[in-house]
């Protein structure tokens, strides 16, 4: 009975969700179109529903973006599965003239990223610039092809409002961010 | 022949009619290469410039009012706050309608970075990159790199030192560069597509000493020249944006890279 | 390891008074002051004087913890005032609002600048908190401001002294959050680039961290703040003067003033005190590159805490305020009339503008002095009174000025610079100097009387029939409207002749002719 409860429960939130309108402050109001490591496309607004932590990198990346991925992986292993379950990952590309699908799916396999809750996505150019001003992400791409940029992990809620961000990047997470992403995750 | 000149000549007439200049007033901006104010580390200071269309005068009020017309969710009331803030075109006197200090022939102010770029967006242009800008804005009447002229200099720091409370003067009034483009200098700031990648710190004297974890990679930007403040005043200016925010002194102007 | 009371051991190498000392016992003393390796936690005494009070043990010692009670508006107030004592004995948090506008005004009489400010003046608002606040910084900038600004305080432990975090575009704000750990007086200003021109726009001020105990007691507190200005026409050359930036980095200063204007300090704008009552001055310097000789003419600083810091020194003539420093003076009026206050650098208060006054009111004390007022003679034109030359400096500009505005300019002016030599009624000292009134040398040639004034004349002259053989220096720091006011009312003073002279008139005369070597332009 409790479960066939907490199933309709579920159920009629999902729907009341996608029922509701995206709110104003949410990055999800971008609108451009984006493909995943499989190929697939989508926008940013499927992703409501669950929160996401998101991150900017490029593949060929060979300083901090290999620390981004173990940023997001120091989150994940510092959850209980349940809370694990909750949380999607998003890192999109920087560079989307060198990162095909090929590249990202390569990454996912390389780095055996769960791709349940993991998600490498690429936009084109135009799309990457409006993502970054969304993150709060600065970038610059350098004569020889690598980017100069910042380096953060933004936290957003089911709708993809922006909750949190941290600068801190490595496999220790940010004891600050991660108690947020855990507040996150208990919301129902 | 006779007919599609007739075309030509009436769909021109026909741009002209509507108060609007349908074709945007683009020029051909030549190439070259350009040592840029900027010290960028991988380049040494130098940047190679490929030619490019520049739109002659900033976007005006009339423009961008039928940019809006036609684009409805870029209307003031309408606009998404997460693509700009609460004071988007707050001059005009309704949504759709300008008002007496807000003419058709002045540059459009309060508009976002978002906006900027949806507006050149929906005329298969893009936003001047800050370096085709910069490479653009260093040319007088006569010169194209005037930069060492300090008359050159004192004219742009007497712009900078007039506070925003006097109306704009409408676009086209000032002298032509040598290649054809005014207003570039004495009107308004202007957006560009990479404003956010100039990975300046907020406090400039720390330049060269940036925390290398917080910029990915060999370190952010450092201004080179520093006694060209002209130049410093305008990257201060852009790094203390957000995309999302606007001033009633930043306009914005189109570009197009060539075929 | 403590020390020793070492009061034998300094007896001991008196080497002038006691010849006799043995090499041996030098050696013991030497010895015992490394081996007992003196440290300074504890009091110690000297041969003479007072025990030295503990350190207050800066930044490591300043977090008194988390704030107490509701959060406190701070009260900030324009200079020359300065808010009240907080009379806290608890840290507390403080929010403070600060705007920065750019604002058009008047630097000298006639001359216009456009400053960048802090609260709208020059300097900024006096901010005023305790040691061990928490501070709610923020920073609103005017919608009407061309450019972004931010804010480095130097009361600010972190990154920048807050600049980093406080960035602000036009029509946007920022706030950061800061305790203050170390008491002080401190300077802040704007940080962004370019960092000398924002400070040399003006965009400087003060905050005050009261040590826990407070400062002691005075009636009356002021805030003065020094500052070098950069214009690209000469001093007092009128109209709306730009910033003139090879002129700031040769560190050629045009303006160098006190808060900010020529007249901040001076006539109704000068500071009041009574006879009796012990004075407080918070002095600052924004700079942005000259360091200043701080000093009041007619008053002795019975202390001096040097460079804003804890400690003070006593019976102080002049100090030294560093460029991004500040200093707290105090002293005690004992008689009345009024001290000037003036960058002992001389050439800064005469030349320049650096020069303000405080007045005292109250009985006389002849018994301290019972000499006469501050004199004319001393200031030259400083003296003059402002009201009609204020008047003929508007007048000029609206293009309405009259004869008898120059008259009146001429005459407040005549009276700080030539009575000196040609005296108040205009007729010299015999066989010294030539008289002005009915002077047929000067009725005769009016152009010639501008070359003398700007040029100056040495060698025989006849005037009225008698040889003068003297020196007139060349009066050339006087800008052209001066001269030609000055004239103006000579030639209309005394039984002369009447007549008029325009600054144009003077302008040509200027331009034409050569200036002895060492005169001004």
């Amino acid at each position: 009975m409790k479960i066939f409860i907490c199933a309709a429960l579920l159920l009629f939130s999902g729907v009341a969700l996608a029922a509701r309108p995206l709110p104003d402050d949410s990055i999800y109001q971008l609108q451009d179109s984006f493909f995943n490591q499989d190929g697939e496309a989508f926008q940013l607004a499927s992703r409501r529903g669950k929160p996401q932590l998101v991150a900017m990198f490029y593949t060929s990346c060979k300083y901090i973006c290999p620390l981004i991925i173990d940023s997001g992986r120091g989150v994940d292993h510092a959850l209980s599965p349940a809370e694990r379950s909750g949380l999607q990952v998003l890192l999109v590309s920087l560079d989307p003239a060198r990162d095909d699908v090929a590249a990202l799916d390569y990454i996912a396999s390389k780095r055996k990223l769960d791709r349940s809750r993991w998600t490498l996505a690429r936009t084109e150019k135009s799309g990457v610039r409006k993502t970054a001003a969304l993150l709060g992400v600065r970038y610059r791409e350098l004569a020889d092809g690598e980017f100069n940029h910042s380096s953060a992990l933004i936290l957003l809620d089911a709708d993809g409002r922006v909750l949190a961000r941290t600068e801190k990047i490595g496999a220790v997470p940010d004891q600050e961010f991660l108690a947020k992403v855990k507040a996150a995750l208990a919301q129902p | 022949m006779r007919t599609s000149v007739l075309a030509f000549v009436l769909l021109n007439a026909a741009g002209l009619a509507d108060g609007v200049s349908a074709n945007d007033n683009y020029v051909l901006v030549p190439g070259g290469e350009f040592k840029s104010a900027l010290k960028y580390e991988d380049t040494q200071g130098k940047v190679a410039v490929a030619s490019f269309e520049l739109m002659r005068t900033p976007v005006t009020n009339a423009q961008f009012l039928d940019f809006v017309r036609k684009n409805p969710p870029w209307q003031r009331g309408k606009v998404v706050p997460v693509f700009a803030e609460a004071r988007y075109l707050a001059h005009w006197s309704t949504p759709l309608q300008l008002a007496t200090h807000a003419t058709q022939q002045q540059p459009v102010v309060n508009v976002s970075w978002f906006a900027a770029s949806a507006y050149c967006e929906a005329g298969g242009a893009r936003l001047p990159t800050w370096g085709e800008w910069e490479y653009s804005a260093a040319a007088d009447g006569t010169r194209r790199d005037a930069r060492s002229d300090p008359a050159w200099r004192e004219q742009i720091l007497g712009w900078y030192a007039k506070p925003s409370n006097a109306p704009l003067s409408p676009v086209g009034q000032s002298p032509a560069n040598v290649y054809g483009v005014q207003d570039l200098h004495g009107l308004v700031w202007e957006w560009t597509e990479d404003y956010a990648s100039m990975l300046v710190s907020a406090d400039n004297r720390a330049q060269g000493e940036q925390d290398r974890l917080k910029f990915c990679g060999a370190g952010a930007i450092a201004m080179d020249d520093r006694e060209n403040y002209a130049v410093l005043m305008r990257v201060a200016m852009l790094s203390a944006m957000e995309a999302a925010n606007i001033t009633s002194n930043l306009g914005f102007r189109c570009a197009k890279s060539l075929p | 390891m403590v020390c020793k009371r070492t009061v034998l051991t300094e007896h001991s190498v008196h080497a002038g008074a006691h010849m006799k000392i043995s090499l041996l016992s030098l050696l013991i003393t030497a010895l015992l002051f490394t081996t007992t390796g003196c440290s300074q936690d504890s009091v110690t005494t000297t041969a003479a004087g007072p025990p030295l009070p503990e350190d207050t043990g800066g930044s490591a010692k300043g977090d008194f913890g988390p704030p107490v009670g509701e959060p406190i508006n701070a009260v900030l107030t324009s200079p020359p005032m300065v808010p009240p004592p907080t009379g806290r004995s608890q840290p507390a948090k403080v929010i403070v609002n600060l705007e920065v506008r750019e604002v058009e005004k008047e630097i000298s009489e006639g001359v216009k600048y456009t400053f960048w400010t802090f609260g709208g003046t020059v300097p900024g608002s006096f901010i005023r908190i305790r040691q061990g606040d928490t501070v709610e910084f923020h920073l609103n900038n005017h919608p009407d401001s061309k450019m972004p600004h931010n804010i480095d305080l130097h009361a600010v432990t972190g990154p920048g002294g807050g600049a980093a975090s406080s960035f602000t575009a036009p029509g946007h704000s920022s706030q950061f959050t800061f305790r203050a750990l170390n008491a002080g007086l401190y300077v802040y200003h704007c940080a962004t680039a370019p960092v000398g021109m924002h400070v040399a726009n003006g965009m400087y001020g003060l905050i005050l961290v009261e040590p826990p105990q407070g400062l002691p007691k005075v009636d009356r507190e002021y805030y003065v703040m020094q500052g070098d200005f950069y214009t690209v026409g000469r001093y007092r050359e009128k109209g709306v003067q730009p910033f003139d930036m090879q002129k700031a980095i040769d560190e050629n200063a045009t303006y160098v003033l006190f808060n900010g204007s020529e007249s901040a300090l001076l006539g109704d704008n000068a500071l009041k005190a009574k006879v009796g009552e012990t004075v407080r001055l918070f002095v600052g310097n924004g700079g942005p590159n000259l360091v200043s000789s701080f000093h009041v003419i007619g008053e002795i600083f019975d202390r001096v805490y040097t460079e804003g810091g804890s400690r003070y020194q006593e019976n102080v003539q002049t100090t030294l305020v560093p460029a991004g420093g500040s200093s707290i003076v105090e002293f005690h009026a004992e008689v009345p009339g009024t001290g000037v206050i003036v960058d002992h650098s001389i050439f800064r208060a005469f030349n320049k503008g650096a020069l303000g006054m405080i007045k005292y009111e109250g009985p006389d004390n002849l018994a301290v002095y019972s000499g006469k007022e501050v004199d004319s003679i001393y200031l030259g034109d400083k003296a003059a009174s402002a009201a009609p030359v204020a008047a003929a400096a508007a007048a000029t500009a609206s293009g309405t000025l009259t004869l008898e505005q120059q008259v009146k300019a001429g005459e407040a002016l005549f009276a700080g610079t030539c009575s000196t030599c040609h005296q108040g009624d205009g007729l010299g000292i015999p066989n010294v100097f030539p008289p002005l009134a009915k002077s047929d040398y000067l009725n005769a040639d009016h152009k010639r009387a501008i070359e003398v004034v700007l040029n100056g004349l040495t060698g025989p002259v006849t005037v009225n029939g008698t040889a003068f053989e003297s020196v007139m220096p060349p009066m050339s720091q006087l800008n052209d409207d001066e001269v030609a006011n000055i004239l103006t009312y000579a030639l209309n003073s005394w039984g002369n002749e009447g007549g008029r002279i325009s600054a144009e008139d003077v302008a040509k005369v200027r331009s034409s002719t050569p200036r002895p070597q060492g005169a001004a332009h």
